[in-house]
């Protein structure tokens, strides 16, 4: 090949390197701030915002069988998910087994037990309460996957 | 009425520039050829012991962009908010890398290049399954006792009689049968993970106030626990095996996360103190570590022992501003140019320009990576992505530093770049973990509906009556606090 296409492959690389790198700063500059829309047309975009929907062959199924996980649906740790075992407790403290990061939420602040039918949920004297489907609650009640749980500021269900 | 900020998915800018990194990688591949025979390359020889893999030469080119696809696929598939241009950077590198290989395999007539390819479906693999599996970098919380002996056994494991081998005066290496691992490459991903969820359990006793010292505020000794036992450990790794590198990148990591952890630079000032300890004792210690030292501040004093650091800089400088062109220059007469010193490489053949261009595509990722740490909502995924960034930059400064002889020589891999297969995939499970982060931080948060909060505030307030407030009786406060403040939230 001559010298001088080997001179023009030579600059054309490592131009094309640092046309690499400015479209990458141009992404970067796009993407710095986001956009800005208002609550109402953001509760649209996760499909998770919709759940009252008639009810699919999942959740009829998940309403018959004993769930097995539950999931923090709101909520700093928002997304998580844990295996419900035979009792479980929720709080701030080390020895719970779901460790809430949540400034309404007491050291020890409820359990969720399997009863005979299904998962029940008590209240262990927290400050703040303990909701379900927003009743606060003081016995023991089932917890089924119907139902959404309130503990400080995070939201939680139970799903098969 | 609130907002709440949505960034865009950029699918089609991040398809396009994996395309460009993908064509810029091969081009690296096809100008080595038209630049030394004025042809394209002859033929495409994959051997893995027995078995060999032959054809022409867009086979492996073909290859190269079906990985780096499917790399790209799966990211959308699973994390579609993960960050445009990480994976991009991260193939560009990569790339640039195999190209660089393969040319240093035309003057020593091995078929690394081929193999580093192989390497790197394996590596895409492990990226995959963490993409796939992973998907919430949270997850990983749970286990921080588990992480921390992991990575512990990780980082000693070359110090056992069978498993270990030596290499250049340092024990960093484990071997089994034809295979030979760098254990501390996987440990530091498993390292940051432990760090991040130990301090955000813990960062709240550490950031408590101490002593206040020139301006400083010093932590109290009886905190000093961690801190000690991770210099603790990186003695152990200086003085068995023998290697200031990974001494460096293990503790350097551990001071840094503790110091954006507490936010205190007193944590800062007093690692940097004990890393000047350690490099005291390396120095006084070892010979080899002696060695090093003198190679990098005097190496045309002893020609001969220098001669790996001497031609890398003759390479440098013969390389100029924009360098001598794909397969032109004469990199290969340094010795373990293919790992070592694979910057070099691309040093004298890229040139200045090109140097910086990859020095860039290296600072570009870990500023992605620290943004999503700003922008992330909750606290483990701040730390952990400020942990896996800042080990990731301070492994490239540590041998980018080494090659361009601005620090003394260690034996740190270049990440993505030089040639090995446990690098390549210890670096592709951390591009893993980098996106999942990136994912989590961008992806739009679900608004809040007022349903749910409005029950929040339609709490009823209890009015307590005041009238019967005893008043308090001193001794009461007498023998420190008491369990007055049980019922609290706190």
């Amino acid at each position: 090949m001559s010298e001088l296409l080997v001179l023009a492959l030579k600059f054309a690389f490592l131009g094309l390197l640092w046309v690499f790198i400015l479209f990458c700063g141009n992404i970067i500059r796009t993407d710095l701030f986001g956009r800005r829309v208002p609550v109402a047309d953001a509760e649209e975009r996760p499909p998770a915002a919709a759940p009252r929907a008639a009810p699919s062959w999942r959740e009829r199924r998940a309403a018959k069988s004993l769930p097995s996980t539950l999931r923090i649906t709101q909520g700093q740790q928002q997304g998580l998910t844990m295996e419900l075992g035979q009792a479980l407790q929720i709080g701030r403290s080390t020895d719970c087994q779901l460790i809430l990061d949540d400034d309404y939420v007491s050291t020890r602040h409820a359990r969720i037990v399997r009863g005979e039918r299904g998962y029940l949920v008590e209240d262990l004297g927290s400050t703040n309460g303990t909701y379900l489907n927003n009743e606060r609650i003081s016995t023991p009640v089932p917890f089924t996957p119907n139902d959404t749980l309130r503990i400080g500021r995070t939201l939680l269900v139970v799903e098969a | 009425m609130s907002e709440v900020v949505v960034r865009r998915q950029r699918s089609v800018a991040s398809l396009l520039m994996m395309l460009l990194a993908l064509a810029l990688g091969a081009s690296g591949y096809l100008l080595v050829h038209l630049n030394q025979d004025g042809a394209l390359p002859p033929d495409w020889l994959m051997s893995v012991g027995p078995l060999q893999f032959s054809g022409p030469w867009y086979v492996g080119v073909g290859a190269w962009f079906a990985l780096g696809l499917v790399a790209w696929g799966v990211t959308k598939w699973r994390l579609p908010y993960a960050d445009p241009i990480i994976l991009p950077l991260v193939f560009l590198l990569t790339g640039l890398g195999i190209s660089m290989i393969h040319r240093l395999d035309q003057a020593d007539s091995l078929r690394s290049a081929e193999l580093q390819l192989l390497w790197l479906f394996a590596a895409v693999t492990a990226y995959c399954v963490v993409v796939v599996a992973l998907r919430d970098h949270r997850r990983l919380q749970r286990y921080t006792y588990v992480w921390f002996l992991a990575g512990l056994a990780l980082l000693l494991m070359p110090l056992l009689p069978v498993l270990g081998r030596e290499n250049h005066g340092a024990r960093i290496w484990i071997a089994v049968g034809p295979f030979s691992f760098q254990p501390s490459e996987l440990a530091k991903i498993i390292l940051a993970i432990a760090f991040a969820a130990y301090l955000v359990e813990k960062r709240d006793v550490l950031a408590m106030a101490g002593h206040r010292f020139l301006g400083i505020d010093l932590p109290r000794p009886r905190d000093l626990g961690p801190i000690g036992i991770a210099w603790g450990v990186a003695l152990l790794i200086l003085v068995f095996q023998r290697d200031l590198g990974t001494t460096l990148l293990f503790f350097g990591l551990f001071v840094m996360m503790l110091y954006t952890a507490t936010e205190r630079v007193g944590w800062a000032v007093l690692g940097l103190l004990l890393i000047l300890v350690l490099g005291f004792v390396g120095y006084e210690m070892f010979d080899h570590v002696q060695t090093r030292f003198a190679s990098w501040l005097h190496p045309f004093t002893d020609y001969d022992r220098n001669l790996q650091v001497i031609s890398a800089q003759f390479g440098l400088a013969w390389g100029g501003l924009f360098g001598t062109g794909w397969g032109e220059g004469r990199p290969y007469l340094t010795p373990l140019a293919k790992n070592d010193f694979i910057a070099a490489a691309l040093g004298e053949e890229l040139g200045l320009v090109g140097f910086c261009a990859v020095v860039l595509l290296y600072g570009l990722i870990v500023a992605r990576v620290l943004r999503t740490a700003l922008a992330a909502t909750e606290p483990f995924g701040k730390l952990l992505a400020a942990g896996v960034a800042f080990v990731f930059a301070l492994q490239v400064f540590t041998i980018i530093g080494g090659v361009t002889r601005l620090l003394p020589l260690t034996g740190v891999t270049t990440p993505f770049v030089s040639q090995g297969g446990s690098s390549l995939i210890a670096n592709y499970i951390l591009a893993g973990v980098m996106l999942t982060i990136t994912h989590q931080a961008r992806r739009p948060q679900v608004a809040p509906t007022a349903e749910e909060y409005a029950s929040l505030s339609a709490d009823p307030t209890q009015a307590l009556p005041a009238v019967a407030a005893p008043r308090p009786d001193p001794a009461d406060f007498a023998d420190g606090p008491s369990g007055a403040t049980e019922g609290e939230a706190r």
